[in-house]
């Protein structure tokens, strides 16, 4: 075969015996090594964005957690490996992590189908997988080294649900939603709550990611006769349609799931997101001393820059990821049995957080009920609007 | 009733938004016969730039215009000048690689300068809106419905009625001819590259605007309703890039009446692949026009093929083979796994593009119906994995076969982009079969690798299982390229009038390399199901099937052995390069574009 072919064969190998024999695990660091954590997710590719997010939340509670003495002395650190959110690669990095003993629990990775696809590796491996954003229904199935501090939908969609029939007396509804798992899971959670409350859900349109048109979807919609829209969007996608859904004429109430919540959204929707209801779990006026340190260290580290959603679930991963490895040690086991012994970590988007050991979720969250006003995200005031 | 208004107008304003790529693309197929893949990319440095000019610099709008125009224009003609000039005399396939190629390096480097979170691009103009129907335009619609059809017409005019437009015509009609007479390709290449990428830039800056979003993603996107447009319009024709685009928009919006949203992009490419059938040179195309390629070997590269010795191949295939009793890492193991994976998606492609001369741009759909096959077939019906492994691969050969049948009357770039297409269909009734394929759920809890009632999950055996299966797929392929059979196959790639002078059915055999080729392509996508024990319908994604070309082209089309070293190559690049982050996409495109100009008949060269 050709050069290239047993070059790169070369290479990995090397790469390979320079992180151990296959297989072997426990700690063999010295106590002065830091504590390394290996981490999937999108660097680049068209999710890369996500990637980005995570690092800045990550590094923020790293600095923290470093200036409070590390993990009994030992700094904490990771190694953050590009999947692209893409399976193949995902199942690469996770065999790396798996075979490189130093590495004590894996964070991510971003989208369903790479970190599911990497899920029995972990398992089999006895490595713990800590999903932060893996919100489909069987992520936590994969296994008992599959856990997750994704906002689980079955608990959001009945608060947004709540917010929108009960509080805002919303009776008919028009339900857009992202045609991703996650998107379609958290739809079938937001119906079935809604109806429970007594609404009727007039129309549901889901639509795909790279979707930037929605005027024919909005002819749709405002020919149901809603009296208020639904959207479980991203940031990016909800500012569009609240903006299109403006200029084509519709004047509805707009309630959205707590994804929007970023400065991005009040920057990219502009006057079109005024008025915008969102429940959310993360709001940076909420008084909890951790919300409070979050949002100042934030700033403090990224010059000014506003924290969304995305940042905060990393910071909230990287800290639950400190507590866990502080009571479990280096041994992969014990890290898994130490996310059953967590209890109250302190956290920005669930106040104090433990885990469900049937899920292996973080149940009960903590949820605000804003309104977007004069360009800001202010706590709604209970005055219909 | 009134809504139908309504949904026309939309259909309209999103049909200009459309044709202000397509209009470019048009352009540059006109003169070079090449799709330029990487116009989506100049879009985005255009919306980059705006952004810059915009936020940074306050520029008001006519002067913005002006430098997006500029900048991208001096882009364009880079990308001419380093990026295709130097591949003139090679294959036809190697411009459009290399295209891809810029597109990533493009891409990346405008994520690299400016991160990859979206930003707000405002729009310049008042914000006043006039009642039209039900809903509302304003003044950015008619903008960019101005920019959209007077760049037309003046794009018509100029080809019509000045020197440099008749040089450009002749050009496009017959290169050498037109060099003959003294018209100065060269120049008249750079000037179409330039005014392309002056339009693709302003259409990035015109579109960020509308939406008041840009982000780093929206090359791909826009490339591809672009091409659709351009294609149904008739490819190379710029009044019909127009209208094309605007019946792509009425066709969605309608679509989305009728349907509902998520089948929008469905009924997109199925205009696409109704308009190649009925009319293979899209719909405004004369008739006069010349066939869409000359007929023999175009993709071909001339090439002596690299004579790998017996004795090598069976010394590389040993220490394959029994690479797992060496000290490597399972890490080492999968990335081979996954290189053996897409190499059988190579030698399939390699069949079907190589030897029989149908580049297919949408392979990855064949590996998507092996995959559900198998992963359904196990799953609700208890088959033993090995067997519906095999089913898999047999529903991607028949049922793939059965979508492609249509393009096979098509030639050259046509049928890359009907099977493009048609890749991005199955995507999308995979996504809204819900009943059968779970839609946007996916499948999750696919059993593992099994045979013979032994699972197969630690990395060594599933390296074992990869590798044999692929060995065996490229022993019979050797096989059958070297029978009657296989010659058959490039007497039609090579010259297929001849080869139906001879008597030779050229559907009856197109259809026989899709089939081989499919079974490849589904054992693979089935064995990936059972490997990632979860899939949906973006799994097996549009990048997939151009990595799957990329691997086909460099290590020669037709070449088995080719197939795989580059799928090797391919899947190992990148893992080398993880160590660069965030640079390592960027490394990947200039390796491919090194590749493309200094070997452009692959590694292994054609067979």
């Amino acid at each position: 075969m050709s050069n290239i072919d047993r070059r790169t064969l070369v290479k990995g190998s090397l790469a390979a015996m320079m992180a151990g024999a296959a297989g072997s695990r426990g700690a063999f660091a010295q106590s002065s090594e830091p504590i390394l954590l290996g981490v999937s997710g999108p660097l680049t590719g068209p999710n890369a964005q996500y990637g980005t997010q995570w690092k800045q939340g990550f590094d923020l509670a790293l600095d923290e957690i470093q200036a409070a003495g590390g993990i009994n002395g030992r700094k904490l650190t990771y190694n953050f490996e590009d999947s692209q959110s893409d399976p193949r690669q995902s199942v690469a990095i996770a065999q790396k992590f798996v075979s490189d003993p130093r590495i004590v629990l894996e964070l991510g990775d971003f989208s369903s189908p790479a970190s599911m696809a990497a899920s029995p590796i972990y398992q089999r491996a006895g490595l713990v997988q800590f999903g932060f954003t893996n919100s489909h229904p069987d992520f936590t199935k994969g296994g008992d080294f599959m856990w997750s501090t994704s906002v689980s939908q079955a608990d959001e969609q009945p608060l947004l649900a709540s917010y929108a029939v009960k509080r805002l007396g919303l009776k008919k509804l028009a339900v857009l939603h992202l045609n991703t798992d996650w998107g379609r899971t958290s739809r079938d959670y937001f119906v079935n709550a809604a109806k429970e409350y007594g609404a009727e859900i007039a129309v549901t349109e889901g639509y795909i990611a790279e979707e930037r048109d929605f005027r024919s979807t909005l002819v749709r919609v405002r020919d149901a006769n809603p009296d208020g829209l639904i959207l479980i969007s991203y940031y990016s996608d909800g500012a569009l349609i609240a903006r299109q859904a403006r200029q084509v004429g519709l004047k509805q109430v707009i309630c959205a799931a707590s994804s929007v919540y970023s400065p991005k959204f009040l920057e990219l929707g502009g006057e079109a997101v005024e008025e915008v209801h969102v429940g959310t779990r993360y709001f940076p006026e909420d008084p909890r001393p951790e919300v409070q340190k979050f949002i100042a260290g934030f700033k403090k580290k990224y010059h000014g820059l506003e924290p969304d959603a995305f940042n905060a679930y990393a910071y909230d991963a990287m800290n639950m990821a400190a507590a866990v490895v502080k009571i479990g040690g280096t041994d992969r086991k014990a890290v898994r049995d130490a996310f059953t012994k967590v209890k109250d970590v302190p956290s920005v988007i669930f106040g104090a957080a433990t885990f469900d050991v049937a899920t292996r979720r973080v149940k009960g969250a903590m949820n605000a009920e804003l309104v977007v006003r004069k360009g800001q995200f202010a706590l709604w005031d209970g005055k219909p609007t | 009733m009134s809504s139908w208004l309504d949904y026309t107008i939309n259909g309209l304003i999103v049909g200009n938004v459309y044709a202000l790529v397509a209009v470019g693309l048009a352009l540059i197929f006109g003169v070079s016969r090449l799709i330029n893949f990487a116009q989506g990319s100049i879009y985005l440095v255009g919306a980059y730039i705006g952004w810059v000019a915009v936020v940074q610099l306050h520029t008001p709008l006519p002067l913005t215009i002006i430098v997006v125009a500029v900048a991208a224009a001096i882009v364009g003609l880079i990308i001419e000048r380093f990026g295709l000039r130097p591949l003139q005399n090679s294959v036809r396939i190697a411009p459009l690689l290399a295209t891809i190629g810029i597109s990533f390096v493009l891409d990346q480097l405008v994520m690299l300068t400016f991160s990859p979170n979206p930003r707000a691009l405002p729009s310049q103009l008042p914000d006043v809106r006039f009642q039209v129907g039900g809903g509302t335009i304003g003044p950015l619609d008619l903008l960019i419905a101005g920019v959209g059809l007077t760049s037309a017409l003046l794009l018509f005019v100029f080809l019509r009625y000045s020197k440099l437009g008749w040089a450009v015509r002749a050009t496009a009609q017959d290169r050498d001819a037109a060099m003959q007479m003294g018209v100065d390709v060269n120049r008249v290449n750079q000037a179409v590259f330039g005014i392309a990428a002056a339009l693709g830039g302003v259409s990035g800056l015109l579109v960020g605007m509308y939406y008041n979003q840009i982000d780093t993603a929206m090359s791909l996107q826009a490339t591809l309703k672009g091409v659709v447009a351009e294609v149904v319009g008739g490819a190379g024709n710029v009044p019909g890039a127009v209208i094309g685009s605007l019946l792509l928009g009425l066709v969605e919006s309608y679509g989305v009446a009728v349907f509902g949203t998520s089948y929008r992009n469905l009924f997109a490419f199925l205009l696409l692949v109704i308009v190649l059938v009925l009319r293979p040179n899209g719909l405004f195309a004369s008739a006069r026009q010349a066939p869409p390629e000359p007929l023999t070997g175009t993709f071909i590269a001339p090439s002596r093929p690299v004579r790998i010795p017996r004795w090598a191949l069976l010394v590389a295939a040993g220490v394959f083979a029994t690479l797992p009793f060496f000290p490597v890492s399972f890490y080492v193991l999968q990335t081979l796994i996954n290189a053996w994976l897409l190499g059988m998606l190579a030698l399939s492609l390699t069949l079907v593009a190589g030897t029989v001369g149908q580049v297919s741009l949408g392979h990855a759909a064949l590996l998507a119906i092996g995959a559900y096959t198998s992963a359904l077939l196990s799953l609700n019906f208890s088959v033993p994995v090995g067997l519906a492994i095999i089913a898999g691969g047999l529903m991607s050969a028949a049922l793939g076969t059965a979508l492609i049948s249509p393009s096979f009357r098509l030639r050259g770039h046509y049928v890359s982009i009907a099977t493009l297409a048609i890749g991005e269909i199955v995507s999308l009734v995979i996504l809204n079969w819900e009943s059968v394929t779970r839609g946007p759920i996916g499948i999750s809890g696919i059993p593992p690798l099994s045979l013979f009632g032994y699972d197969l999950v630690s990395p060594t055996s599933i390296y074992w299982f990869s590798f044999v299966v692929m060995v065996v797929l490229a022993l019979l392929q050797g096989r059958l390229l070297g029978s009657h059979l296989g010659r058959s196959f490039r007497a039609i790639r090579d010259d297929d009038t001849a080869a139906r002078a001879y008597g030779l059915s050229l559907n009856r055999y197109k259809s026989l390399a899709f089939i081989f080729g499919g079974f490849a392509a589904g054992v693979s996508g089935g064995i990936a199901a059972h490997l990632y024990s979860y899939i949906n319908h973006e799994t097996f994604n549009t990048q997939q099937s151009i990595l799957a070309l990329t691997v086909v082209i460099l290590g020669g089309l037709g070449n088995v052995v080719g197939a795989i070293v580059g799928a090797v190559a391919l899947v190992g690049l990148p893992e080398v390069f993880r160590i660069a982050a965030e640079y390592r996409i960027l490394i990947y495109g200039i390796v491919l574009l090194l590749l493309v100009r200094f070997r452009p008949q692959g590694l292994l060269g054609t067979i």
